[in-house]
């Protein structure tokens, strides 16, 4: 469903055909470089002239030494190009660890390929380095030079490349005609030292000696933590198309100008139809429902980019015609259905994905990969994936949900949120009851009710075959050995927006027996039991990106015969994670009432932190695991 | 032996007579649009409802062009189903022209009881020349819906008529009715194969004039009824061994006034065309680009089981491979020698022809990896690798020098693939059985203490030997210890790692050995006076893999192996033992496998010493209800605790 390559990824940059007289050589490299690191960036160098708005050259000069075969992809030799963008020069030399020459790779020697995976088309093609290194370390000296007429994407700088690996010197240098506004602003920074030199007409930015990062589970999202600079032209050209980007207003009016007018139009058949469906319909709310149930019966998302950069939706009428296209052809199909039927809708342009990417609201520029539709209703907005012939009506989901995006009206553009899951709507209810025989065999029934983020991750189920089912509660219920599926009821309310499953199942030996005593974990149906990783010294912050609210009620029928000896105690857990209960109940001798709620919070916290969560689900793990032990009589 | 059962392999001889079944493009009817569901898999959300293939040959100007056209009906039952309304060929283009399009394609819809055709357009038809070799066409069809049927055909005319394209008889969506035909010039002989389970019907050879009536060929009609989706499994290498496909191989050509040309028909013909073969024989015969650097490495005299060492360990540590399979060279060895970089056959003949020079029996071993499948018939491209073989003591020594971990006898897992076939000098080939004929060892040792609180903490020495010590050393080879350790943590989920030492990493003659101090406080539970130990600690199995009530393929492990464990776990001061497990020995039917736990107790020390074997890679699915009981007897008794009561 992505738009397309990130723009930052699409223009990739190159540099200074600089003669290398430098000896790169492996050993001179410091040890805190060497630290963590598969690969050690010795240069980046990025040179960008722009000329005018319909011209920039991009030229790479990039040292990388590579310590093994995890390092490989930091080579990093590879550029995009299309109808608007030429490769002028392209080739490396790879040096052994003392800096002699062992190869030379010409432009012949670089591999074509057209990059479509899992679209139908794109106009974009790729050359890339294949080589095989026959020792390490090695160091590749990678130059490059890119020339586009396309401006609207100037390249980001970003000296932090990835994990494990270091950055020695990371340099970025502009020059622009000065008449073109050019701009540009930095991001998450923080502590990461850099130098930044300004004239007229040029930026320069240079960072030097960052030790290599390494991955940490729960570790924020990418564009929260990467240091980075986005740089941007007032006047731009995007494959032909003239562009202003001063404030979101004027860029908002331009796209919509550029690349949504005259998209819209609907045969006169089409829109008599959609029209006598919504007949007798007052109410907007339900209005768009059925157009929005009309286009998912209707249409199918096929991934296909071509046009504008990639930008501009196909027509409405084609959509109508063939029954499918890409996120912009089916966003811009439903509004123009709905425009049909009076409801006034706005394109959006939107970073989908569950880690919640802004649209960087101080920074006007193409941004986004993805496109939705905001319906304007009760000072709100009520949010629509086109793209999904099977999500509710409104429903946001973890894919678009918590991030700024940009709306585009005839008015212009408009930057807001969209929907903010809280703990308590992402809530999973369970009730259910299970029996223990005296061979220790479980046979239960439960009833799951799931709504938020969690209906998210299960409405699809709604269409999985027997045999994906079977699959999917043998992993839900993985604690279970032997678990055998008696039955299934899925219940998908798409009006509520709630998600029911019916579950009946047994399992032999789901208690461990020890002589004359059986024992289980109380808590059959739903443990949390996955406890994070423990770091010996933790770098990163961390994110735990959104919050749930689990309760369970189960009736749990004891054999005859056995006597308890043991049962957990009742327990309550607070911590500004979140807080767990768990209660365990007689109701009579063999019957037992057990009762959880779990809350977790949604946060972002200090390193520091992290061990305080991970031992607090480590309580949660243990405590979902704590077991009854009978004995025979 | 049953349990070693090879894959169904039927040499087509049958005759039976098929009725054809009435398909013609256009023809879609009422109920076909009607059809809610796939009336013998509800979940299924597309079927093939009609696929009929055919390929023939055509003679332009001289020359043979091989024609397949296939048309197919499908209908889309659910949404999820959608992905088949886009097809794609793709094609070798080489340096000669190819011709492929498609053609009447239609998606048909139900509107008010009425049959609505949308006829595809060029707008939704794409070309894309994915490299200098292939080329691929793809379509999306119109106006589709959940209960759309659509149609198209496709037709692709090449003149690379060695390269027949598998037809396959089994989807990931049901089939109702797939028919090929294959209609032969007499000019050529095809060997002809058939893999997989679904029963295949096939008409009587049938003579008559070919194309245009300038020759004669011979057809053929294959047909499948009510095919089953394919099931998708675990423990399965390659589910192309176990699909149904049709295979064609070029055996020879016989044009009139000229001489025939074979290509290949049975082993020894094949085994002397790629013998023959420049970028194989010639290059297994070149010796002087080595002979100097061989000259200092291996002194005369020096024993040959001393030499096989030496030269196996040189070219493993020169050669670089460049992840290319295949049996032919691409630069050739004297270039890959330079360069040190090579592909399979420069890096594996290079070996051999080192090996000879310095006087060993040595040959190549042709194989075909795991992805590629299961070498069924004697062609040249059955196999896509190759390995050395040295006959020592009357022994066979297999090696491999592509990746810097192998060891004799201890080849990739991707070589390790049922039989390989060594060509030898004279021409004559011999078949190699290529799986390893022990089990490949993992040893773990424990010493660990019980705190009254449950707490156990310990030392743990993991060896691992032969293949595990090979995937031990691919796998974690260049990581990081840290990440290495974050990674064990994960593995042995709970467990706190320090002091953490590993030795032979680079030593290949000796297992690889990780030793370490562990805690772990959720291997015991504490409850009232008593505590419940699980015996094996963190290292007991607890989910089964096994989990499916039925099986469709044959079981497939990465290798034969034993894992063994061997721990001494002091109890806590002041508790005694309560109750232990029985010790129990467990074994499959056929000998698949055994499992052996012995437990005792001296003192306050409590001795678990537990064995685990394998001892096929590859067992028929017929023993899946075996293997399944096993395995969950065998977590079952791992899982028995231990209880501990403290003394009054």
């Amino acid at each position: 469903m992505i738009l397309r390559v990130l723009p930052f990824l699409l223009l990739l940059l190159f540099a200074h055909p600089v003669a290398a007289q430098e000896k790169w050589t492996a050993v001179s490299i410091a040890d805190e470089m060497k630290e963590n690191a598969n690969a050690v960036i010795r240069l980046d160098r990025t040179d960008i002239t722009i000329n005018s708005r319909k011209s920039m050259t991009v030229k790479k000069y990039r040292v990388v030494t590579i310590f093994g075969e995890q390092g490989l992809h930091y080579m990093d030799a590879s550029e995009v190009f299309s109808n608007t963008t030429t490769i002028k020069s392209i080739e490396a030399v790879i040096y052994d660890a003392y800096g002699k020459e062992i190869k030379k790779i010409k432009r012949k020697d670089f591999r074509e390929s057209a990059i479509s995976q899992g679209s139908i088309i794109t106009d974009d093609k790729l050359l890339a380095l294949s080589y095989t290194p026959v020792q390490y370390p090695f160091t590749i000296v990678y130059e490059s030079e890119v020339q586009s007429s396309t401006t609207a994407f100037l390249p980001r700088w970003s000296p932090v490349e990835g994990l494990y690996s270091s950055v020695e010197r990371s340099e970025f240098n502009i020059t622009h005609n000065g008449e073109l506004g050019f701009k540009y602003k930095e991001y998450n920074f923080g502590t990461t030292p850099f130098e930044k030199n300004e004239t007229g007409t040029t930026l320069s930015l240079t960072a030097l000696n960052i030790p290599a990062l390494k991955s940490e589970d729960y570790s924020p999202s990418q564009h929260k933590m990467r240091p980075q600079f986005m740089f941007g032209l007032e006047k731009f050209n995007l494959e032909g198309v003239d562009g202003e980007a001063k404030d979101w207003k004027t860029f908002g009016s331009w796209m919509y100008d550029n690349l949504l007018t005259g998209t819209d139009e609907l045969p006169a058949a089409t829109i008599a139809a959609i029209q006598a469906k919504v007949a007798g319909e007052t109410d907007v709310v339900k209005k768009a429902r059925i157009v929005y149930d009309h286009v998912q019966s209707k249409t199918r998302y096929i991934s296909i980019q071509l046009g504008i950069g990639g930008w501009k939706p196909m027509l409405a009428k084609d959509v109508d015609r063939l029954g499918y296209g890409d996120c912009k052809a089916l966003t811009n199909y439903t509004r123009a259905l709905l425009k049909a039927v009076g409801i006034e809708s706005y394109y959006t342009v939107v970073y989908a994905g569950s880690d919640k990417n802004n649209v960087k609201e101080d920074f006007v520029s193409m941004q986004g990969n993805h496109a939705i539709l905001a319906i304007p209703h009760n000072n709100d907005y009520i949010w629509l994936e086109c793209t999904s012939q099977i999500a509710p009506f409104g429903f946001q989901g973890p894919f678009t949900d918590d991030r700024m995006v940009l709306l585009i009206t005839p008015e212009g553009g408009k930057v807001v949120k969209t929907h903010v899951y809280k703990p308590r709507e992402n809530t999973q209810e369970s009730k259910g009851s299970y029996s223990i025989s005296e061979t220790g065999a479980l046979a239960g029934s439960l009833t799951v009710r799931s709504k938020g983020t969690q209906y998210d991750n299960k409405y699809d189920r709604e269409h999985s075959s027997r045999e994906e089912l079977d699959k999917m509660y043998k992993d839900d219920f993985s604690n279970i050995n032997n678990l055998k599926l008696k039955k299934t009821n899925l219940l998908n309310n798409k009006d509520s927006q709630e998600f029911t499953e019916e579950i009946n199942l047994e399992a032999e030996g789901y208690c461990n027996k020890n002589g004359n005593r059986i024992m289980f974990a109380v808590n059959a149906f739903n443990q949390l039991s996955h406890v994070p990783q423990r770091y010996r010294a933790r770098k990163n912050p961390f994110e735990v990106s959104r919050g749930f609210y689990d309760t369970d009620e189960v009736v749990i029928d004891l054999p005859q015969g056995f006597t308890i000896e043991a049962k957990p105690d009742n327990v309550t857990l607070t911590d500004k994670f979140g807080e767990y209960k768990a209660e365990y109940e007689m109701i009579g001798t063999t019957k037992m009432l057990y009762k959880r709620t779990l809350q977790m919070n949604d946060g972002y916290y200090d390193s520091g932190e992290y061990e305080n969560y991970r031992l607090f689900r480590e309580k949660i793990a243990r405590n979902d695991n704590a077991k009854v032990v009978l004995v025979k009589n | 032996m049953r349990l070693l059962q090879l894959l169904l392999i039927i040499i087509l001889a049958g005759t039976l007579h098929v009725t054809a079944q009435e398909f013609k493009l256009g023809k879609v009817s009422v109920e076909e649009l009607q059809e809610k569901v796939h009336p013998a898999d509800t979940s299924a959300p597309a079927a093939y409802l009609y696929k009929r293939g055919k390929t023939f040959f055509e003679l332009n100007d001289g020359y043979f062009n091989m024609v397949t056209e296939v048309e197919c009906r499908i209908k889309i039952y659910k949404k999820e189903g959608y992905s088949y309304a886009s097809e794609e060929i793709a094609c070798y283009t080489g340096g000669k022209t190819i011709k492929m399009y498609f053609t009447d394609a239609y998606t048909y819809n139900l509107e008010g009881g009425k049959i609505e055709k949308t006829k595809l357009k060029a707008d939704g038809e794409f070309q894309e020349q994915v490299n200098e070799n292939v080329r691929v066409k793809k379509i999306t069809m119109p106006n589709v819906k959940e209960g759309s049927v659509i149609e198209f055909k496709y037709v692709i005319i090449t003149p690379y008529f060695t390269a027949f394209e598998d037809w396959y008889f089994q989807y990931p969506i049901p089939a109702n009715y797939v028919t090929y035909e294959v209609a032969l010039p007499n000019y050529f002989t095809y060997n002809r194969f058939m893999t997989g389970y679904t029963p295949i019907e096939q008409t009587a050879p049938k003579a008559r004039l070919g194309s245009r009536g300038i020759f004669q060929e011979t057809a053929v009609t294959f047909t499948a009824k009510n095919v089953k989706a394919l099931a998708d499994e675990s423990f399965v290498h390659n589910i192309d061994n176990y699909i149904s496909i049709l295979k064609h191989e070029l055996a020879s050509v016989q044009l009139p006034n000229s001489t025939p040309e074979k290509y290949s028909t049975d082993w020894p013909s094949v085994a002397k065309a790629i013998y023959e073969d420049n970028d194989f024989g010639r290059e297994l015969g070149l010796t002087n680009y080595f002979k100097e650097d061989l000259q200092a490495l291996v002194p005369s005299g020096t024993p040959p089981a001393q030499k096989l060492e030496i030269i196996f360990g040189y070219v493993k540590n020169r050669m670089n491979w460049n992840d290319k399979n295949g049996y032919y060279c691409i630069d050739g060895v004297k270039k890959a020698y330079e360069n040190k970089v090579g592909n399979v056959g420069e890096i594996n003949l290079m070996l051999p022809a080192m090996l000879r020079h310095a006087g060993l029996d040595a040959n190549p071993v042709l194989v075909s990896t795991r992805d590629n499948g299961v070498a069924i018939y004697p062609a040249r491209t059955a196999y896509n690798y190759v390995i050395a073989g040295v006959k020592l003591d009357n022994n066979i020594i297999l090696l491999d020098a592509t990746s810097k971990y192998t060891l004799p006898n201890i080849l990739p897992l991707r070589a390790l693939n049922w039989v390989g076939r060594m060509i030898k000098s004279n021409g004559a080939t011999e078949e190699i059985d290529l799986m390893p004929k022990k089990n490949s060892r993992e040893m773990i040792t424990v010493s660990a203490e019980v705190a009254a609180d449950g707490k156990v903490t310990g030392k743990t020495r993991d060896q691992y030997f032969d293949h595990y010590g090979y995937v031990f050393r691919e796998t974690y080879g260049t990581l990081a210890v840290d990440s290495y350790l974050e990674k064990l943590e994960e593995y042995y989920g709970g467990v706190l790692v320090s002091d953490y030492s590993i030795t032979n990493e680079r030593d290949l003659t000796k297992p690889v050995m990780e030793e370490y101090n562990f805690s772990h406080d959720n291997v015991s539970e504490v409850i009232g006076n008593k505590i419940y130990l699980n015996p094996m600690l963190f290292f007991s199995m607890d989910e089964n893999p096994f989990k499916q009530e039925k099986r469709e393929y044959p079981i497939e492990f990465d290798f034969p192996h034993q894992d063994k464990y061997l721990l001494n776990i002091t109890i806590p001061q002041g508790y005694e033992i309560e109750s232990m497990p029985k010790s129990v020995s467990m074994a499959m039917e056929e000998n698949i496998g055994t499992f052996r736990y012995n437990i005792g107790s001296k003192d306050r020390v409590v001795q678990v010493s537990v064995a685990f074997d394998i001892n096929y890679a590859n067992i028929s699915q017929d023993y899946y209800h075996t293997i399944k009981d096993f395995f969950q007897k065998m977590i079952e008794k791992q899982n028995e605790k231990i209880v501990l009561k403290k003394s009054i």
